[in-house]
């Protein structure tokens, strides 16, 4: 009697666990993903390097992979946006600016004081250079990605910039042009951009994020050349024509479109990573800078100081300490501000200084663009995705799914190491204000990527 | 066969002994009997669990009773993450709550009771899956308190009996979440932080019997403040950041609530009762996990996550027939709010408002010996965006509890 007992209870013990174990899981039931009022037969990003997947200052191909327009079109494709087509570069890993060096990966570096540290270093000797003189161009599958590093809101309308005997020319384009490296007997042109995008076939839906490489080679000299695009002026010479160019010719062809505003560039790491006051002194050299500096009326205290730099409208000597909100480029000799006195007995120089003018000049065109941005886009109905607002939230940091992501160089999760272009955690938190505007303009419901799921810096 | 299956017990609490469903990480498994009337029982003693449900209620028990229970929790958690429309579930290993109470009369009148409680009325192990779209802030929280409670109970009338016990609480907390942090190879870094908790409380009731068909008790079981010291944080990351996250001890508090039950029983014939409980549980108590690290750097800071629970209310329903004088059919519910707020829900406690389901039964095996058994059901949904975090979705719970416990009387 005891023993059947016993062996019912265990039974009814194993049913019991048998039911729970099967029985107890929540149901999934997620909400559909729909297009909304687009049509994604054939999607095409077009843009410039942060669309190609440019980063840690180099194109190489786990950057395509994981570039704005790629994430973007992995998003899109959750609601029937066809397979991802990359001009991808031949390596995986190495990649190549346009100066034949390498990507940048987080390593060890001794500075002039002996000092070892975490710094930005060549991955490789070389950069893979071939990669840009082999056309990746195939007849068959057209690239669903036309981000070029590089390219202007202007530089869709220029032959110029397919042609590799011009001085304006774009190899990364060059290496994706149906030219192939050789001019088309039949034209006598070299062909453009849009040449390339509309070749083969309209898309039914594209991005378009450029613009901001008509502000930054300038505000990468320091303001010293490379003149911002101007707002007045032809397709191909005027930033205003050619984005209505842009727009109103996916209006003609029927085209729906996402359309971006562009960011305040001034507040990438690039320009925002080094103090304009990290001048530590302590009395000795506080005192023999009081000697140098003491006839001009500029005195230095121990503690933190602004660095001097030259300015030729700053008096006499073309000479002054830094004001806040001026900004020192991450291109400047780092070695020579630690080890010899630049940026104290030596000024910098104009090309590594953005000045408040030179600043204000800047800031109100990138103001300038994003209302030719916005008022025609709005015009024509395109969803607009404000990336000036997601890089300023960046600038000022958030929590995202607990993890903090800021404009911080390195430690702030979004950006590469080149300071300007995001890393693939970034380019995802950016594909998400596209997707953002899509939904919200054209009623559709299509997910938000992921941006965990996404790599950012890589620490030794 | 009792030792057979007081063997087994011991066995389930040292092999698998994590706690799992909770109101907050409250545990209601404490008998089976209460179990299977919706949790209640404060007014209806029964067998040495009156121990912990009311102490004063012990006295009007003719019996010495040594009771040994366990109630294995199934519990899944699903997460819908609103952005992405994508799904992520916990694996949990299965909790078990157990209990185990020795209660003797001094006098064979049974107007003075000693007796001694060992049960886990707090607790929780969560764990989710890997790469789960909430890493960063929880991969696995473990916690676990041990309730011992010596107890003594008085008859001090003929309708009123008072007890009480001191309670000592035994626990170790370890939290687990990954850093977002990644070496040469993607992989991301991990922290850990283990711990081990003291803290001490009291239990006290009294219960009283206007009628004879109706029973009043009241309880109160003080917070518990556990108290963490030495704990371990050990941190996992890329060698270039190891000295950022260096190998430290912590110190932090987790506060265990007090609660407070009143009580209701009517019995208008001997094999039919129905019982109400209504609790009030002070989780204003946990209002941050802190945890304080010895060593502090630049990317090891002190943590302080606001957490704001707030005081429930719980009520609790059940009875229990009797067709026959060995049998025992139960069946019960209740209704439970919550004590955490909107923007506070997290994954370690991904609670909501509760209704649940109970039934269970009872069969007399002899004079002296019973096992009682019984089945909990819950389903709880919550959708919020959390504060500190900014994780924004729905948490979908499911909770499933068969418990069985086998009691000698003599």
């Amino acid at each position: 009697m005891v023993k059947r007992n016993s062996f019912y209870k265990q039974l009814f013990l194993v049913c019991l666990c048998g039911i729970a174990l099967s029985s107890c899981k929540p149901k999934e039931k997620l909400l559909p993903n729909t297009p909304g009022e687009i049509n994604l037969q054939q999607f095409v990003a077009i843009g410039d390097g942060n669309t190609a997947g440019y980063m840690d200052d180099a194109l190489y191909q786990y950057g395509q992979q994981n570039s704005l327009g790629a994430i973007l079109q992995t998003q899109l494709q959750l609601v029937g946006a066809g397979e991802i087509y990359l001009p991808l570069m031949g390596s995986a890993n190495i990649g190549t600016n346009s100066s034949f060096l390498s990507k940048l990966i987080l390593g060890w570096k001794t500075d002039c004081l002996g000092g070892i540290g975490l710094s930005p270093v060549r991955f490789a000797q070389q950069g893979e250079g071939a990669s840009l003189t082999t056309s990746a161009y195939s007849s068959q599958n057209k690239f669903t990605n036309f981000g070029i590093p590089g390219l202007k809101m202007i530089g869709a309308y220029q032959n110029q910039i397919g042609d590799p005997n011009a001085l304006d020319y774009n190899a990364y384009f060059g290496r994706m042009s149906m030219d192939q490296f050789t001019l088309p007997a039949w034209s006598g042109t070299w062909s453009t951009v849009r040449d390339n995008i509309f070749n083969g076939g309209n898309p039914t839906f594209c991005s378009l994020f450029l613009g901001i490489e008509d502000a930054l080679p300038y505000a990468k000299s320091g303001a010293t050349a490379n003149p911002m695009t101007p707002l007045l002026g032809l397709p191909g010479i005027g930033f205003e024509e050619s984005f209505v160019a842009w727009v109103d010719g996916f209006s003609v062809q029927n085209i729906k479109a996402v359309v971006a505003t562009i960011p305040d560039i001034t507040q990438m790491p690039y320009f925002t990573t080094i103090p304009y006051n990290g001048l530590n002194l302590d009395d000795e050299k506080a005192a023999s800078l009081n000697q140098i500096y003491g006839p001009l009326g500029f005195s230095f205290t121990v503690g933190s100081n602004p660095f001097m730099i030259e300015d030729p409208t700053a008096g006499a000597f073309g000479v002054r300490p830094m004001e806040e909100g001026e900004l020192i480029l991450l291109s400047v000799p780092l070695d020579s501000m630690k080890c010899h006195q630049y940026g104290s007995v030596y000024p910098l120089r104009d090309e590594f200084v953005l000045t408040i003018a030179e600043l204000q000049e800047i800031r109100n065109q990138l103001l300038a663009y994003n209302q030719v941005i916005r008022q025609h886009s709005n015009f024509y109905g395109f969803a607009v995705a404000e990336t000036a607002d997601f890089y300023a939230n960046l600038y000022d940091g958030f929590v995202y799914n607990g993890v903090t992501m800021s404009a911080k160089f390195v430690s702030g999760g979004a950006y590469s190491l080149d300071g300007i272009h995001l890393n693939p955690r970034g380019n995802a938190l950016l594909a998400n204000v596209f997707i953002t505007a899509i939904n919200k303009t054209y009623k559709a419901t299509i997910p938000l990527a992921n941006a965990l799921f996404y790599s950012s810096t890589y620490f030794p | 066969m009792k030792r057979i299956y007081l063997g087994a017990l011991f066995f389930l609490h040292f092999v698998c002994d994590n706690y799992g469903f909770s109101q907050g990480f409250q545990v209601n498994f404490q008998g089976q009997r209460q179990q299977g009337m919706g949790l209640a029982g404060t007014a209806a003693p029964f067998d040495g669990s009156s121990l912990y449900f009311n102490p004063g209620s012990s006295v009007f028990l003719n019996q010495n009773s040594i009771v040994g229970g366990v109630t294995p929790v199934f519990s899944n958690i699903l997460f819908i993450d609103s952005a992405t429309n994508t799904s992520y579930r916990s694996n949990s290993p299965v909790g078990t709550p157990f209990s185990f109470y020795a209660m003797f009369q001094l006098k064979p009148t049974g107007k003075l009771k000693v007796g001694l409680s060992v049960n886990t009325p707090f607790g929780s192990t969560v764990q989710y899956e890997d790469n789960w779209i909430g890493r960063f802030a929880l991969t696995r929280l473990e916690l676990k308190a041990i309730f011992i409670q010596p107890t003594f109970a008085y008859r001090i009338a003929d309708h009123i009996g008072i007890g009480g016990g001191f309670v000592i609480s035994s626990g170790n907390v370890n939290l687990q979440k990954d850093i977002p942090v990644q070496d040469t190879n993607g992989v991301y870094g991990h922290a850990e932080l283990a711990g081990k908790a003291i803290g001490f409380g009291y239990n006290i009731g009294i219960h009283f019997n206007p009628s004879k068909q109706l029973s009043i008790g009241l309880t109160y079981r003080s917070k518990v403040a556990m108290n963490l010291r030495d704990g371990e944080a050990t941190f996992t990351v890329p060698s270039s950041l190891e000295d950022k996250f260096p190998t430290t001890t912590f110190t932090g508090r987790l506060p265990l609530p007090s609660v407070t039950t009143l009580g209701f029983s009517y019995h208008p014939c001997s094999a039919f009762t129905v019982v109400l409980d209504i609790n009030r549980v002070g989780w204003k108590v946990y209002d941050t996990l802190a945890f304080d690290y010895a060593t502090n750097t630049t990317s090891l800071s002190d943590t302080k996550s606001p957490r704001m629970y707030k005081n429930i209310l719980a009520f609790r329903l059940g009875m229990e027939v009797k067709p026959i004088k060995s049998l025992s059919l139960r069946l019960g519910g209740g209704y439970g709010l919550t004590p955490v707020q909107s923007g506070y829900v997290s994954p370690e406690t991904p609670d909501g408002i509760r209704i649940y389901g109970t039934f269970g039964l009872g069969y007399e095996l002899s004079q002296k010996i019973r096992i009682d058994a019984s089945v909990y059901y819950t389903k709880i949904k919550r959708s919020d965006t959390n504060l500190e975090t900014n994780m924004s979705g729905t948490y979908t719970t499911i909770a499933l509890a068969p418990g069985l416990s086998i009691s000698y009387k003599w």
